[in-house]
């Protein structure tokens, strides 16, 4: 025999280079032993190919599957996928929800509860404590002071703070500007 | 196409495209239906959850494959484990599994070539399984499979030679 196996199963797979290529496809068209051989080869590669599992076979599988990964993965991901979701905004746009959220909870305060005591009645239970120069205010009596330093709005407060002499700085905790975070991601 | 395997959309077309590939390619390592199935849905579990980027469909099924593959190998290497401890215990005569009670010609001969593809050693059954049934070329199984075309081409030549003795060992008449 003038060409081995391995060099017909390239050439049967296609996966021959020029010049060899041309070169067997001439010695086949006069060698009948190696023309032999290699329909032999051919369907060889015929028989085990055709069996294969059939479309059909696994088209129930198929279906299973993707309704298992759809139920069980697709699915899930769309329903937490609101907690999960990147809360990327711009500092402006945080800025104006902060905004909005004082506008309302300034709008609850000017609505807040109504109250019997008078803003007078803070006067004998606010005590202005010094360290260095800031001045921090706290109720005094206890449970009860508290109570009632709850009874009057924000507003009221700081009115009466103003109006003895203190400056009032406000600041809210735990809101940071987007762009003074370190990149995580 | 780009391809980002999280994205439903294009999860569903590589499934549509690629699922028959990867069944096939599952089924013929391992020659169980259940079996296969479970592979697959791993295989594309991972794939839907490790979010990767591919360049294209093509990309995306030569990764499927290749976990698919390893995936059924293992299988594969636990079953024979596992038998060997039971055949210490008793000798069980391996039934092979048939296709039931069709009364194709053809049947009878698919499951000798089958039962043949299952005895081939490793190395020699992925290459031949991915070469007959995934219809891959020696470039794209080299790929796969990490070695060399060369090497792709030794094995299929070689996978073949034990195939046809086998066949001919069953009197099968291959011509």
């Amino acid at each position: 025999m003038c060409l081995d196996d391995q060099i017909l199963n390239t050439y049967l797979d296609g996966e021959l280079t020029e010049p060899w290529k041309t070169q067997v496809a001439e010695h086949l068209n006069y060698c009948t032993a190696c023309k032999a051989r290699f329909e032999q080869l051919r369907s060889l590669h015929a028989v085990v190919s055709s069996a294969r599992l059939g479309e059909d076979e696994m088209a129930p599988h198929q279906e299973k599957v993707l309704a298992f990964i759809e139920k069980n993965y697709i699915d899930k991901k769309r329903k937490v996928g609101f907690l999960h979701r990147d809360f990327r905004v711009k500092t402006p746009t945080l800025l104006v929800a902060a905004a909005a959220f004082v506008f309302v909870l300034v709008g609850a305060l000017l609505v807040g509860p109504d109250r019997t005591v008078g803003t007078d009645q803070l006067i004998p239970r606010v005590v202005p404590t010094s360290e260095g120069s800031v001045v921090q205010v706290r109720a005094t009596e206890g449970l009860a002071a508290e109570q009632v330093l709850d009874s009057f709005p924000l507003e009221e407060i700081l009115k009466y703070l103003d109006m003895k002499g203190y400056e009032v700085d406000l600041k809210v905790k735990g809101i940071q500007p987007m762009g003074e975070q370190p990149a995580s991601e | 196409m780009e391809i980002k395997s999280s994205e439903n959309e294009s999860f569903r077309l590589v499934y549509e495209e690629v699922f028959p590939v990867v069944m096939r390619v599952a089924y013929h390592v391992t020659y169980n239906m259940d079996v296969s199935e479970d592979i697959c849905q791993e295989a594309f579990i991972r794939f839907y959850e490790k979010n990767i980027d591919f360049r294209s469909v093509d990309e995306a099924k030569y990764w499927l494959i290749r976990v698919t593959k390893n995936l059924a190998i293992n299988v594969m290497k636990r079953k024979s484990r596992e038998q060997a401890m039971v055949d210490k215990i008793k000798k069980v005569p391996k039934v092979p599994v048939r296709n039931g009670e069709d009364a194709l010609m053809d049947s009878e001969t698919r499951t000798l070539v089958r039962e043949a593809v299952e005895k081939l050693p490793e190395k020699l059954k992925s290459v031949l399984v991915l070469k007959e049934y995934a219809d891959l070329n020696y470039r794209q199984i080299a790929g796969i499979l990490h070695i060399s075309e060369s090497n792709v081409k030794v094995r299929v030549h070689r996978a073949r030679k034990i195939m046809e003795s086998m066949l001919d060992r069953e009197e099968m008449h291959v011509s």
